[in-house]
């Protein structure tokens, strides 16, 4: 009885082994030619979602054999998910990249593929996209990723607001100050806000903070992990800054995230509100009012370029590994046609010649778009500029700041010693 | 042939729990122990050893003490709450005079219960709203607006309003085993208390307690380890914020790995977690002495 039980069960396993590997044979068979290219990016949220599926559904039609398996996952998640993935053989063929420091991370793991012969082998393509973009995706003069989207982070202002009590656009600090007293006399307890349970939206401040008021030298030295010391006067300087614009933000700018701020600017509550261009359309889309935009102010007595402009691409990135119909992907979408159907879908400006015009976006955008293009420099976002361990510090000490838990002396004090930790 | 049979079937059947225990516990809890001497980052496979610095580090680490002082509180008050206050609400459902709803109540404690976290966690996250959340509404209604607050974006209120959470979630839990508990006490003895002129009260606290005292230490050892360990409310509701008030030993590790890339140091956190909360289980199971009154 017993040997009968084990014979059973030894067919079963075998019996099980052999399905396996039939299967297998039989989905390569099956295949034959078809070749699969794994497409990672981080929008499961809409319109975009549904853009690149269409797209995929359009490459595919266009190059029978070529199957694309898409994933997606939203803006944190992608952050942990793609670092996981990058320090193994799994990275996908092709994936989003931010620019600069968190693409630098990216391409230490030597996985990620070098664009330069594929840039200069065919420039009808590549000549499109704007030179000026590729700066965060270039280390040691090796391109590792096409810049798509364009970004940069202004004051958006609510014009009628504006009107109504006779407020100039402020083109210095001071007078940024004096219009948010007036804005706070006429009414508006809190003429400012932020979602400050962000901490990405203290960091964009504080990046374009610094931006202004340090020396450039000085930063690039303290941004640099080896070398970071963060005993310039001028951070001292920056985080006061940061700590009166706070004083006009309430209590309640702790307690909420960046999309409740939209909300209430978009609600006509907000007069003011730091934003980036890719969120223009979705407050045209909730508001019934008109917007403007001002850079962030002058500030007297700042040794940075006052009027460069905080912002960064994102873009594509291809994995060593990927198969050559991976490259023809990556080409199909940064051509001008997907450039200018995405900015149409979409709302968000990108870096492809053409692509946003007229046609494809609406007054208020073009604005966004020539300040970006027009911009004298610009700064990364500062979590992607300086090392995540001190940009956290620095983060966090934004939000002890605003709760007056803590003072920019001390904040300062915990970035030192982080980034000594570094060297 | 037969003795041959006898030997390897149990060990057969040992088997798969032995390997699923050894593959996803025992496994990576020495290898977490390994890691917590080397420094490196998930971007690249070199590891670099640097002995006990990460250990040494521990202690200078402001934020685990801010970290291990919120995590006590957390204990604490998950103790009183969720074991004595629990037990109290056990009692009382078991009482005769509550017969007639004790189901429906025990359904309605439990809910919470079974209910996801990160739904759990939204549907606080509106209570605690500081524009138009139910919290800072109610007090408004009852005329209390001064102590209306952005509940999860002040500093001193935080790590209790993420607590407060855990407690409603977790209460109908414990209840439910004490209720089982409870109910296996004998009937006699209570008959023979009330013979004795003995109230309500004093038998709560005379039979009720000592009989009971064995899912009391279970569940002071569930409460307390959950403590130790607790990730998913903080991180959910606050993310450690603002600063690092609410921070709890879990959510601080798991940003030291997956966020800050510290992969080194944040193993060394998991060790220190992992020595907590088996310092405590040993100490409790000591104390209590499980078992022995049998």
């Amino acid at each position: 009885m017993k040997k009968t039980y084990w014979l059973l069960f030894s067919l079963l396993v075998v019996g099980i082994l052999l399905g396996a590997c039939s299967n297998e044979d039989e989905a390569q068979g099956a295949e034959g030619d078809v070749v699969e290219i794994d497409f990672f990016h981080r929008w499961p949220n809409e319109p975009r979602k549904s853009f690149y599926d269409d797209k995929i559904k359009e490459f595919e039609a266009a190059n029978p054999g070529v199957k694309i398996n898409v994933d997606q996952v939203l803006n944190d998640s992608y952050k942990e998910k793609i670092r996981v993935l990058v320090s193994n053989d799994e990275l996908p063929d092709i994936f989003t990249s931010w620019s600069d420091s968190f693409a630098e991370n990216l391409v230490s793991s030597g996985r990620i593929m070098e664009l330069n012969d594929i840039l200069s082998d065919d420039t009808e393509w590549s000549g499109e996209v704007l030179e000026s973009q590729f700066g965060g995706f270039t280390f040691d003069d090796v391109t590792y990723g096409v810049p798509f989207t364009v970004d940069g982070k202004a004051f958006f202002y609510n014009k009628e607001i504006f009107e109504k009590n006779n407020l100039e656009v402020p083109q210095t600090y001071e007078q940024f100050i004096k219009a948010l007293d007036e804005l706070q006399a006429a009414g508006y307890e809190t003429p400012l806000v932020e979602g400050l349970t962000n901490t990405w939206a203290i960091s964009h401040y504080l990046g374009t903070i610094f931006q202004r008021v340090v020396d450039p030298a000085v930063l690039e030295k303290d941004y640099a992990a080896k070398t970071g010391e963060f005993t310039d006067k001028g951070y001292v300087r920056g985080l006061e800054i940061w700590k009166e614009l706070t004083s006009y933000m309430g209590d309640v700018s702790t307690a909420i995230d960046h999309e409740a701020a939209r909300n209430m600017f978009a609600a006509g509550e907000i007069p003011v509100l730091y934003m980036q261009f890719a969120e223009v359309k979705m407050v045209q889309d909730a508001s019934d009012f008109e917007f403007g935009f001002f850079n962030f102010p002058e500030v007297e007595g700042g040794k940075g370029d006052q009027k460069a402009l905080t912002g960064a691409p994102e873009g594509w990135m291809l994995s060593k590994n990927a198969p050559p119909e991976a490259v023809e992907f990556l080409k199909f979408l940064t051509s001008a046609e997907t450039a200018k159907e995405f900015t149409t879908v979409d709302g968000q400006l990108n870096a492809i010649n053409g692509g946003v015009t007229e046609e494809t976006s609406n007054p208020t955008s073009l604005e966004a778009y020539d300040i970006i293009l027009n911009a004298s420099a610009t700064a990364p976002w500062f979590d992607n500029a300086v090392d995540i361990n001190v940009a956290d510090v620095f983060m966090r000490g934004g939000q002890d700041i605003a709760t007056g838990v803590k003072t920019p002396e001390d904040v300062l004090q915990e970035v030192q010693e982080a980034a000594k930790k570094l060297h | 042939m037969i003795l041959k049979r006898i030997k390897i079937i149990p060990v057969l059947f040992l088997l798969p729990s032995l390997l699923f225990l050894g593959v996803f516990v025992y496994i990576p809890l020495i290898q977490n122990f390994y890691n917590s001497f080397f420094d490196f980052s998930v971007f690249s496979q070199s590891k670099e050893f640097v002995g006990f610095k990460h250990f040494i580090e521990l202690f200078n680490d402001k934020v685990i003490v801010i970290a291990l002082i919120n995590n006590i509180k957390y204990a604490v008050i998950s103790v009183i709450f969720q074991v004595f206050f629990a037990l109290v609400l056990a009692s009382i459902l078991e009482d005769r005079l509550f017969r007639k709803f004790a189901p429906a109540l025990r359904v309605i404690y439990f809910i919470p219960v079974m209910v996801s976290i990160s739904v759990i966690a939204l549907l606080f996250s509106f209570i605690y709203n500081p524009q138009m959340g139910l919290l800072n509404s109610f007090l408004e209604l009852i005329h209390l607006e001064e102590l209306a607050k952005p509940w999860l974006g002040n500093a001193e209120t935080a790590i209790y309003s993420v607590i407060a959470m855990s407690q409603w979630q977790s209460i109908g839990f414990i209840t439910m085993l004490f209720i089982v508990a409870i109910q296996k006490i004998p009937k006699e003895l209570y008959e023979a208390a009330e013979i004795d002129g003995a109230g309500k009260v004093r038998n709560f606290f005379s039979i009720t307690v000592p009989q009971v005292k064995e899912t009391m230490f279970v569940n002071v050892l569930i409460t307390v380890t959950g403590s130790i360990l607790v990730f998913n409310e903080p991180y959910i509701l606050t993310n450690g914020g603002p600063g690092v008030s609410s921070m709890t030993l879990s959510v601080h590790m798991y940003q030291l790995g997956f966020f800050k890339d510290n992969m080194g140091y944040a193993s060394a956190v998991a060790t220190l977690i992992f020595m907590l909360s088996a310092i405590f289980a040993i100490t409790q199971i000591r104390i209590s002495g499980t078992g022995k009154d049998d």
